[in-house]
């Protein structure tokens, strides 16, 4: 298993825990609105890192072996990014919109935090300064 | 005059990623095909480079959205 795969399985685990945490407050506190437009943007957000890791697992795996390249998949992305705007738009009694984007802005929160965390693990180079 | 605004708003943003996101595959295609065993590396590498050129335009596609 390379770095990468490691990095890809620690996100979707914390994505997951967020995720937990999201619908444990949906059912045991009042701000249900609050906790379901999380729910909502969490799993908006959660879509598009798997769609972004699957993505670029992908695109690895051709250009190592010299085949061509398929997209990134921005659009589906950015598709999925205003399907959740125009749910949240469309149902303001059941959603609230500021809350929806904060959780689909969360799995680029988890990434740079995970970034910071296992910076070693991303490194290029193989050998250690002064060696 | 909404609608101008939310084409301008997504178009815009979405002209800024995709420069910023052929500039980072570019790199990391070249680096992949010159040195494979370093495709764990790199691929993280541009793995947080396309999330972070990527997170503006998301919020530009809702703002776009919020506006029209």
């Amino acid at each position: 298993m390379n770095a990468y795969n490691r990095m890809v399985i620690r996100q979707r685990k914390w994505m997951l825990y967020i995720l937990a945490i999201a619908v444990l407050g949906w059912g045991f506190t009042e701000y249900t609105q609050i906790f379901q437009s999380l729910m909502l943007g969490l799993a908006g957000g959660f879509y598009n890192l798997f769609l972004m890791q699957k993505k670029i697992d992908l695109l690895g795996e051709r250009v190592s072996k010299n085949e061509k390249a398929q997209s990134l998949g921005m659009i589906s992305r950015f598709a999925v990014a205003a399907l959740i705007a125009v749910i949240s738009l469309r149902f303001p009694d059941q959603f609230n919109i500021y809350v929806s984007v904060m959780g689909l802005m969360t799995p680029y929160l988890v990434i740079m935090i995970d970034f910071i965390f296992y910076l070693k693990d991303t490194s290029t180079s193989t050998t250690k300064r002064g060696e | 005059m909404g609608a101008l605004a939310a084409a301008i708003a997504v178009g815009l943003s979405a002209l800024g990623a995709g420069l910023g996101n052929g500039m980072i595959v570019s790199r990391t295609v070249e680096g992949i095909s010159r040195q494979p065993e370093l495709r764990g590396a790199l691929q993280t590498t541009m793995f947080i480079g396309v999330a972070l050129v990527e997170a503006i335009p998301i919020i530009a596609v809702v703002i776009a959205f919020m506006v029209m």
